[in-house]
């Protein structure tokens, strides 16, 4: 099955001990802060289903948290073990995209 | 008893009954939060497992052409020399027999019904199982289960290209036949007035959300030639195909003429890709086919570059 290239992606690496970057199919490059990323967790714990308000507080996320692993999801996503434990958020690409900084 | 059984009841040839249901996985409704969470499962393995590639020939507007298009980009891919089927899908609006004289399935093979052929194209349409009357009542899940039927119950066999008429709109028919197929891309039909744009937006979003790829936009009755000047003239505000390809960044695959001989040649069962491959709509149809499969091309080259599974251990 064929994708959109906006939602895949060609290369993932650590840059540098707080940030993720990676390389989309229609070769941009993104950059995520991980601590932004933990902050902005997508999951039905940090998020309100129904009304999509942020539960989670972003200042009780430490500036210390880390990923421990990241794991790709089907094709369209990717999921995230942080260092306080969390371990639910699952990242689309197209979430993804949105955040990144160029 | 299997809705397409009971249909085949009322026909004048009653057919052995397909295969019991297979054991589904719990269904992944795709809701805005579990879509794109779940690939959609391949289902009928049997009946698909031969089909190279599924493309869907929608639009979410009605009456812009998608089964003329559907039809005319079947016989461009069989003079093309693929191996070619064509599902009608549409079960208020019966029309493949019409448009191209195709008749009735006669055999079963196994559990599956045997498309008839046409020119060399398989072809299954709801037309073919129900009176249009009968086909009238189905209603929702009814509906979307009959859809599931014609892809998993028929002896497609090996194709090269199984093409889906989608019917208009985009609800749970649409949501089923995208989920049932795994959909190799989707063909989006529009015509240029702004009045179709917003419907073909939606079905653009719900191909988005079931992460199928949106190979293109055809724009069907873009132009008028007459026969006293070689012009093309624009009857209709122009550019809907073009302003949508813009708007999402989506390559403008084709734009269609307005021809009284399509409507003509579709009445008849002559479909001009078939009968007049040389009149200016059949060109266009033509070329509009060529520019599918480079598409799909691409998207395949793409595909191969994309990173499969990955696993990375952050160094703290
Ligand atoms: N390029 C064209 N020039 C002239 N008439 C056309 C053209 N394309 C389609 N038509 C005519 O427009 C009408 C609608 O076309 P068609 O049935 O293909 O649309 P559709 O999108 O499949 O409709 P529905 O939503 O009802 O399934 C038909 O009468 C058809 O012959
Ligand atoms: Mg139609
Ligand atoms: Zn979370």
């Amino acid at each position: 099955m064929n994708y959109p290239a906006a939602s895949a992606i060609k290369e993932i690496w650590q840059k540098d001990p707080r940030t993720l970057a990676a390389t989309w199919l229609d070769n941009r490059q993104a950059q995520w802060d991980v601590v932004a990323l933990r902050r902005q967790c997508p999951c039905a714990e940090c998020v309100d289903e129904t009304s999509g308000a942020r539960k989670l507080v972003p200042e009780q996320i430490a500036e210390s948290v880390r990923p421990l692993v990241i794991r790709s999801v089907g094709r369209y996503a990717m999921a995230i073990e942080f260092s306080d434990g969390h371990r639910t958020g699952i990242y689309t690409y197209d979430l993804l995209r949105k955040l990144s900084q160029q | 008893m299997s809705l397409l059984t009971r249909i085949f009841k009322k026909s004048p040839n009653p057919l052995p009954p397909p295969p019991p249901p297979r054991e589904e996985a719990p269904k992944a409704r795709p809701t805005a939060k579990t879509a794109g969470q779940h690939k959609p499962e391949q289902l009928g393995g049997q009946a698909l497992s031969g089909v190279r590639q599924i493309i869907a020939v929608a639009s979410g507007k009605g009456g812009v052409g998608k089964s003329t298009s559907a039809v005319n980009l079947a016989y461009c891919l069989i003079a093309l020399g693929y191996k070619v089927g064509l599902l009608d899908a549409d079960i208020y609006g019966p029309s493949l027999a019409i448009m191209t004289g195709v008749g009735n399935p006669e055999e079963m093979q196994g559990a599956l019904v045997v498309p008839p052929i046409h020119q060399g194209i398989k072809m299954i349409s709801v037309a073919m199982f129900a009176s249009a009357s009968s086909a009238q009542i189905l209603r929702g899940p009814m509906a979307g289960n009959m859809i599931k039927q014609f892809l998993t119950n028929v002896a497609w066999g090996e194709l090269d290209y199984l093409l889906i008429d989608y019917p208009p709109g985009t609800g749970d028919i649409q949501l089923t036949i995208s989920q049932t197929a795994s959909l190799a891309g989707a063909i989006m039909i529009t015509s240029p007035q702004e009045i179709a744009l917003a419907d073909v937006r939606k079905a653009i979003a719900m191909f988005g959300t079931l992460k199928v790829p949106v190979l293109g936009i055809i724009e069907t009755m873009s132009y008028f030639i007459c026969d006293s000047c070689d012009k093309k003239h624009f009857i209709f505000t122009q550019g809907g195909g073009a302003k949508l390809a813009a708007e999402f960044a989506l390559p403008l695959l084709g734009q269609i003429p307005l021809a009284a001989e399509i409507t003509a040649s579709s009445d008849e069962g002559k479909p001009l890709s078939l009968h007049r491959t040389s009149s200016p709509a059949a060109q266009a149809y033509r070329a509009a086919a060529e520019q599918c499969l480079s598409e799909l091309g691409r998207l395949s080259q793409q595909n191969t570059a994309a990173l499969g599974s990955f696993t990375l251990h952050w160094k703290q």
